[in-house]
């Protein structure tokens, strides 16, 4: 086998293994707890009125009479309002949620010593696209979990579900995917550098809020680099929100030139790290 | 070339202070080595380099011809790394089983040598068992055991048996000693004993530096005796063996203890002379023993 079949291989061995914490771990079994008891909330109290609210011809004349005909009256043109209303809460929300619950990627085997046993084994590079492409694998599952929950949601609310709704529903799997892939890349960076998730989660927050704060006064001095502060992580979400359908993909390729560049980095801080 | 590990002009500092300096040496294939020193000498630090954990500020390592942490290694080094832990969300059987499958074996073979290396270290029994249910003991077993997944050529151990209770101490040396030959070996130890029984070449650190590179070849001209006394008796039986033709020197090594060095061309049968100068005088010996011991090898001077 060949190093790069080696090193795809070795991913391939780690990410089956984030898999198997999250369902067959107790830590992973109350990750899955934590998640639906959240989903369940928003559900219960945020999606499921929104959504009542949204089927309203008269909340949509009233919405449209206030915002005009701006691009967030297009979440009205969604199959289904659930899947609007999961679309707003989860591009927001889930690129938070990411940060935290991917911050653990290395950082407790480098401070509990495992990872010595897995560097005699795999290459750094390896561990680093493994555990990465576990917790994208893992976001996945609950991502798909919470999108079958809000789906038997519009499906209990209209007694069936559409084709629409389904390629609907896939476009906002695919498009989450992509958001999340540089948050993770972000959080493979962090907990490569530290040796506990919280301060992981801390750096994180304190470089993003630094950085995005440090851009705006340089644009706010040099208005010709407004440009730059499109590059932060994330900051395609708002564009994202006024989209539909595969047209989201058009905002595809920021993210996973970060995650790469990003990916690059923890594998450079983990290669240069003593262990 | 038979050299498994070659290092060569090995620097290595923290900070300002420099713990490995200008390190060169060599371990043939078939060695096992013995790593000595006092607390702080390097050991660890030379440990952490050989494995791949840490890079060397300047000098050259190579470990069955290729760079330390090279992907060229896996699976032929393995390591008893000083401190390490399992996962705690998974059995031992779960994580060896992963280390094996990432050495390139199948789910199958993986699970058999997992119970292979288990059983290696008498601990077969715990295969379910995750880490935080072992004792301290029992986690050192299956550090252990992880060593030994596949057919590894060479197995760094950084203090084998500290922690461990005698009875399992001994099992390992056992184990250690049986796989010597077909496995190269590099033990760090504070166990000078043990290491004497174990190794056939010293390397001894102090400071950073190779202080003492000894080997079990003994100089065929002169050789050495060591005698345990019942009694104290040691300034009369001096005086009584400083007789003896072929004797070159005698020293009190500790209290009711000496050791004899004679010239084996001037009289072959020198123990023999002892026993019956013993005999003769009436003193009872506790225990003779051909050669020095390791401890008076490296702490002569001391």
């Amino acid at each position: 086998m060949t190093t790069l079949g080696f090193t795809l291989h070795h991913s391939q061995l780690y990410a089956g293994f984030e898999l198997r914490r999250l369902w067959l771990t107790r830590r992973g079994l109350k990750t899955l707890a934590a998640t639906t008891m959240i989903w369940f909330f928003l559900l219960r109290y945020a999606i499921a009125p929104a959504s009542e609210l949204i089927a309203n011809d008269g909340f949509q004349q009233f919405f449209r009479s206030i915002f005009g005909d701006s691009g967030l009256t297009q979440l009205f043109a969604w199959p289904a309002p659930e899947l609007a209303v999961y679309w707003a809460v989860s591009l927001l929300l889930l690129p938070l949620f990411s940060l935290f619950f991917t911050a653990n990627q290395l950082c407790s085997d480098i401070e509990r010593g495992t990872l010595r046993f897995l560097a005699l084994r795999s290459s750094r590079l390896s561990i680093v696209l493994g555990r990465f492409s576990g917790q994208m694998l893992v976001q996945s599952c609950l991502i798909l979990l919470s999108l079958a929950a809000t789906l038997s949601l519009a499906m209990w609310r209209e007694g069936g579900i559409s084709l629409a709704v389904l390629s609907a529903a896939l476009v906002i799997a695919v498009n989450l995917f992509i958001v999340l892939l540089p948050f993770t890349a972000l959080m493979s960076c962090f907990s490569a550098l530290v040796r506990s998730s919280r301060l992981a989660v801390s750096l994180a927050i304190v470089s993003l809020g630094l950085l995005f704060a440090m851009l705006s006064w340089f644009v706010f001095y040099f208005p010709d680099f407004l440009f730059l502060l499109g590059y932060l992580p994330g900051t395609q979400v708002l564009q994202l929100l006024p989209l539909q359908g595969w047209q989201t993909l058009q905002h595809a390729v920021l993210p996973l030139v970060q995650t790469i560049v990003l990916l690059g980095l923890a594998t450079v801080i983990l290669k240069r790290k003593m262990l | 070339m038979n050299a498994i590990v070659q290092c060569q002009a090995l620097t290595k500092s923290y900070g300002s202070k420099q713990v490995l300096k200008q390190l060169s040496f060599e371990l043939e294939k078939g060695d096992v080595a013995a790593l000595i020193g006092p607390n702080g000498a390097g050991k660890t630090t030379l440990f952490s380099i050989l494995c791949g954990y840490l890079k060397p500020d300047s000098g050259s390592v190579s470990l069955l011809g290729h760079r330390a942490g090279s992907d060229a290694l896996f699976g032929k080094v393995s390591a008893l790394p000083q401190d390490a832990q399992f996962d705690p969300a998974f059995s031992i059987g779960e994580q060896l089983d992963f280390f094996g499958r990432l050495q390139g074996l199948s789910n199958k073979a993986a699970r058999a040598e997992t119970l292979r290396v288990l059983a290696l270290v008498e601990l077969s029994e715990q295969v379910q068992h995750k880490a935080g249910a072992l004792s301290h003991g029992m986690r050192k077993r299956a550090a252990i055991a992880q060593a030994f997944i596949g057919q590894p050529e060479l197995v760094l151990l950084d203090e084998p048996t500290a922690g461990l209770d005698p009875v399992n101490a001994l099992h390992i040396r056992q184990l250690i000693s049986r796989l010597s030959g077909d496995v190269s070996f590099m033990i760090s130890s504070h166990n000078i004993f043990e290491l004497e029984q174990l190794c056939n070449k010293v390397l001894y650190l102090e400071h950073g530096q190779l202080q003492t590179q000894a080997s079990g070849e003994t100089d065929s001209q002169q050789q050495y005796l060591t005698l345990q006394l019942e009694q104290d008796d040691a300034a009369a039986v001096t005086q009584s063996l400083s007789q003896l033709p072929g004797l070159v020197s005698i020293n009190a090594s500790q209290k009711k203890e000496l050791v004899l060095c004679y010239s084996v061309q001037q009289n072959t049968d020198f123990d023999l002379a002892v026993l019956q100068c013993l005999a003769a005088n009436g003193w009872r010996y506790r225990n003779l023993t051909k050669g020095q011991t390791l401890e008076q090898k490296l702490f002569k001077a001391v």
